[in-house]
């Protein structure tokens, strides 16, 4: 990674803050499958639930071992679709305080 | 080409790989890991990552005393996150406190330091909980938690240091034996030779087991949790609200992670269900009222492998020389792991356990039906 690289790092996750470096160096370790890139680094794991930086990091992993995305197992999506309020899952009156 | 090792672990969550990690310890590292997706795929990265002593029978209490120290202990030489922050029983009657103050005595007598504390006190360790209903509670303060994540990766890395092979995306079919002698498993790519197996697969292992005509009597019961975003430290105990069999931790990087039972049929697929989240949200914001504002994350779903008397089964079976079990934790998988893997290795390479109790965890109390029953189980 060159030194314009260190000082303008290329942020692949901005819910973890994990750049593209970190990435690289991950698959280079060993962790070959999103799956554990996202228990390792956390990407995913975030407010976005992914959206932002799991299309990346399957390019980015699919680059490195020279795969095509399509042949890459993709984590489980878990609801909610986009973080909710736990309010918002309350019965009516229940928002309150009341019991 | 046929492949051999001295020892085959079906299965590459938690138990299976404390199992070859001690293994390995004494010398012994002759041994292949077969998981059928990848590492911690199954129960071990769904869980709630608490580990506690405050149990009520003796086998547990000891058990996972010593599983406290191994957690303690290999947190620090492998470097994951483990954090001692206690645990606290949260109740709202008499009776849960009367029951809990017979419990205490228990752990006390093993040498589990639990004891019952006020609402007062309640507060003091957790200031921002609303004790509305709340009658007292029960503290353990060598309970905690860990990081099945890092647990998983620093287990790998240790493992493959020591010489031990692992392979995932590898399922196991059927296990080999003959004139009663294990002699390997054969899998979807290919067949293993081995004069040993450890069966350490979840509800898996019942499936496995039956290949050689051994039953084990294990129900798959499906469990619910969420977590939420991330918040800088508000406490550190894990709650249970023993009312409601729900839980709530703050974990390493501060998300609230938390579950409760609902009523769920054991074999059950994996569902998503509407009512979990409604039902959490009402617990939760019950004991910290402030979480209402909170966003909610992810919410998912993972097996409690429940034995019959909600103790694992861990050891050898009797009937098929070479053949090892370890399942059936009943919803405490990750925090017995380093103990449960300390007994395998003992059984398998001492040929018995270093604590008498371990001895009692073996299939044999199943059919000889002298179950042991463990009532704190929650979540």
């Amino acid at each position: 990674m060159g030194k314009e690289m260190k000082k303008h790092p290329i942020i692949v996750c901005r819910c973890e803050n994990v750049t593209l470096e970190d990435v690289e160096k991950a698959i280079d370790e060993g962790y070959t499958d999103l799956e554990s890139l996202k228990r390792k680094l956390r990407i995913g794991m975030g407010p976005c639930q992914g959206r932002t930086c799991l299309p990346l990091v399957i390019r980015i992993l699919a680059r490195k071992l020279r795969k095509s995305p399509d042949e890459l197992l993709i984590p489980t999506s878990r609801p909610p679709i986009s973080p909710v309020p736990m309010k918002v899952f309350l019965a009516e009156g229940e928002d309150d305080n009341e019991e | 080409m046929i492949m051999k090792s001295e020892l085959i672990i079906i299965g590459g969550g938690i138990v299976g790989l404390y199992s070859a990690y001690f293994l390995a310890e004494k010398g012994f590292n002759d041994i292949l890991i077969l998981e059928k997706s990848y590492l911690g795929s199954g129960s071990t990265f769904r869980c709630a990552t608490g580990i506690r002593a405050s149990f009520t029978t003796e086998e547990h209490i000891v058990l996972l005393k010593e599983s406290i120290n191994l957690w303690k202990k290999l947190s620090r030489e492998l470097g994951f996150y483990y954090e001692q922050g206690g645990y606290i029983w949260l109740f709202r009657n008499e009776e849960q406190l009367k029951a809990f103050t017979e419990f205490s005595k228990l752990h006390n007598k093993f040498g589990v330091p639990t004891r019952i504390i006020s609402v007062d006190e309640i507060v003091e360790k957790v200031p921002m909980i609303n004790t509305e209903g709340l009658v007292g509670g029960l503290f353990d303060p060598i309970a905690g938690k860990a990081s099945p994540f890092q647990a998983v990766f620093s287990l790998e890395n240790a493992l493959k240091d020591k010489g031990v092979k692992i392979r995932t995306l590898t399922r196991v079919k059927k296990i080999i034996a003959e004139n009663g002698r294990i002699k390997g498993v054969e899998t979807d790519s290919g067949t293993f030779e081995a004069d040993k197996v450890l069966i350490a697969a979840g509800y898996g292992s019942r499936e496995l087991a039956k290949t050689i005509n051994v039953d084990l009597p294990l129900n798959n019961v499906p469990h619910h949790a969420l977590v939420t975003e991330k918040f800088k430290e508000a406490f550190k105990p894990l709650l249970i609200d023993w009312t409601y069999s729900a839980y709530i931790v703050q974990v390493q990087h501060g998300n609230f992670l938390m579950g409760m039972d609902i009523e769920e049929k054991p074999q059950q697929p994996l569902y998503q269900r509407v009512d979990f989240i409604p039902k959490m949200a009402r617990v939760a914001t019950r004991l910290f009222p402030w979480m209402r504002n909170v966003n909610v994350l992810r919410y998912w779903t993972g097996y409690y492998v429940m034995s019959p008397d909600r103790h694992p089964i861990i050891g050898p079976v009797e009937e098929v020389d070479g053949l090892y079990i370890a399942t059936g934790f009943s919803g405490h998988g990750f925090m017995m792991a380093p103990i449960a893997g300390e007994v395998v290795s003992e059984w398998i390479v001492d040929g018995k356990p270093k604590y008498r109790v371990a001895e009692n965890l073996t299939l044999r109390r199943i059919k000889e039906g002298k179950f042991i029953h463990e009532k704190a189980v929650f979540g």
